[in-house]
């Protein structure tokens, strides 16, 4: 096992602790952020294995990388950003309607109402 | 509170999440001993015919404008979706700010948090509430009114060039919409053209219908759907540079657009 797929999987976890382990909503949606880039990582790294020269011709004699995961990893990319977006939007929806961002309170605000 | 925490529980919910945490690091585990040798079919095919049958000599442009093209149009209208829902739920929540009653003797929580966020201007970029945003400064102003312009030039080169330099529409629409923002942060009070929402939702619209045409118009000259009309003449890779254009448009005024509503400058 090499060191840069170690600390790929440590990226993962510490994402996963994020969205799990803290209250804090914003933090979640950070962990969140912290796992697609994990993804991202981890394809762009498997996918340089396979050469030494970016994926662009017109040289000879080029020894190019696999570019089917660098396109993939564009659109993973773009994805991400929306779901951000949206993420956040909501928390700032839901600091509007329960006046935090704690998702133990928000709860209990929502338990209170119904 | 209807469901008091008390300091077990909490010891437990974490002891959960690192139980959780445990669990997926053993499952993903596997994966990142793995050894397998990539597989190498693709990149040859591609490195040998890409270039000739979509006229991109940027591989990556090749597969996300040629092989994959429908890839890129879902993504599009993902983007589009993720615009709507977000204006969508912020614009609820800027209606409800502004009509949360003043004189509401018993006030909850939430109506306190909907006075601050009304007090503080929402996400305001009004001059006036300059001083109520500690990141706002003279300085930053200054700087990023400046650097706006030189960083939009460079967006719109790194898309133009995609075809045959490491770009693409995706990479300089981000750096067009990162601009955008540059833009708006450096000119408080009216701000640029760019800055006005209407403006980026209609480039917005108009680059995705000029998708839509583009995409039906190799139907034309005897292609399929998403065919390049320019296959057989002299410059093929012109369909690539406009597609690259029209998509590069799209996410920098998508991702510009998300920006600045976040920013309350939503009008």
């Amino acid at each position: 096992m090499k060191l840069e797929l170690l600390l790929i999987l440590i990226l993962f976890l510490v994402g996963f602790w994020g969205i799990v382990g803290k209250n804090n909503i914003i933090k979640k949606i950070f962990g969140l952020n912290m796992i697609n880039a994990a993804a991202v990582i981890l394809f762009i790294l498997e996918g340089s294995r396979s050469g030494a020269d970016a994926p662009i011709l017109g040289k000879e004699g080029l020894h190019i990388v696999d570019p089917v995961p660098q396109a993939l990893m564009l659109t993973a990319i773009v994805i991400g950003v929306c779901i951000t977006a949206l993420a956040l939007a909501l928390a700032v929806h839901l600091y509007r309607v329960s006046g935090s961002f704690d998702i133990d309170r928000i709860r209990d605000k929502v338990h209170n109402e119904n | 509170m209807a469901t008091p925490k008390t300091r077990f529980g909490k010891i437990w919910s974490k002891a959960g999440a690192v139980l959780s945490v445990a669990a997926i690091g053993f499952v993903l585990f596997p994966i990142f001993l793995a050894d397998n040798p990539w597989p190498v079919e693709a990149r040859d095919y591609l490195a040998a015919m890409g270039q000739a049958e979509t006229g991109a000599v940027n591989l990556v442009s090749s597969i996300y404008l040629g092989y994959r093209i429908f890839d890129t149009l879902g993504e599009t209208i993902v983007l589009l979706v993720a615009v709507l829902g977000t204006m969508s739920i912020l614009s609820r929540v800027e209606s409800l700010v502004d009509d949360s009653p003043a004189d509401d003797a018993g006030k909850s929580g939430a109506d306190k948090a909907g006075d601050a966020l009304k007090k503080s201007g929402g996400f305001s970029l009004s001059r006036e509430k300059r001083h109520s945003h500690t990141l706002r400064t003279d300085l930053l102003e200054a700087v990023t009114g400046k650097i706006g312009p030189v960083i939009l030039i460079f967006g719109f080169y790194v898309m133009l060039f995609g075809h045959v330099s490491p770009g693409g529409g995706f990479q300089g629409g981000v750096i067009v919409a990162s601009a955008i923002v540059f833009l708006t942060l450096g000119n408080p009070g009216a701000g640029t053209l760019l800055s006005n929402t209407r403006v980026l939702s209609t480039l917005e619209t108009a680059a995705f219908l000029l998708m839509l045409l583009l995409s039906s118009s190799g139907l034309l000259f005897g292609q399929g759907f998403f065919g390049n009309p320019m296959a057989g003449a002299e410059n093929p890779e012109v369909y690539i540079i406009i597609l690259n254009a029209v998509v590069g448009l799209k996410v920098g005024a998508s991702l510009g657009f998300l920006c600045i509503t976040m920013m309350g400058g939503h009008k």
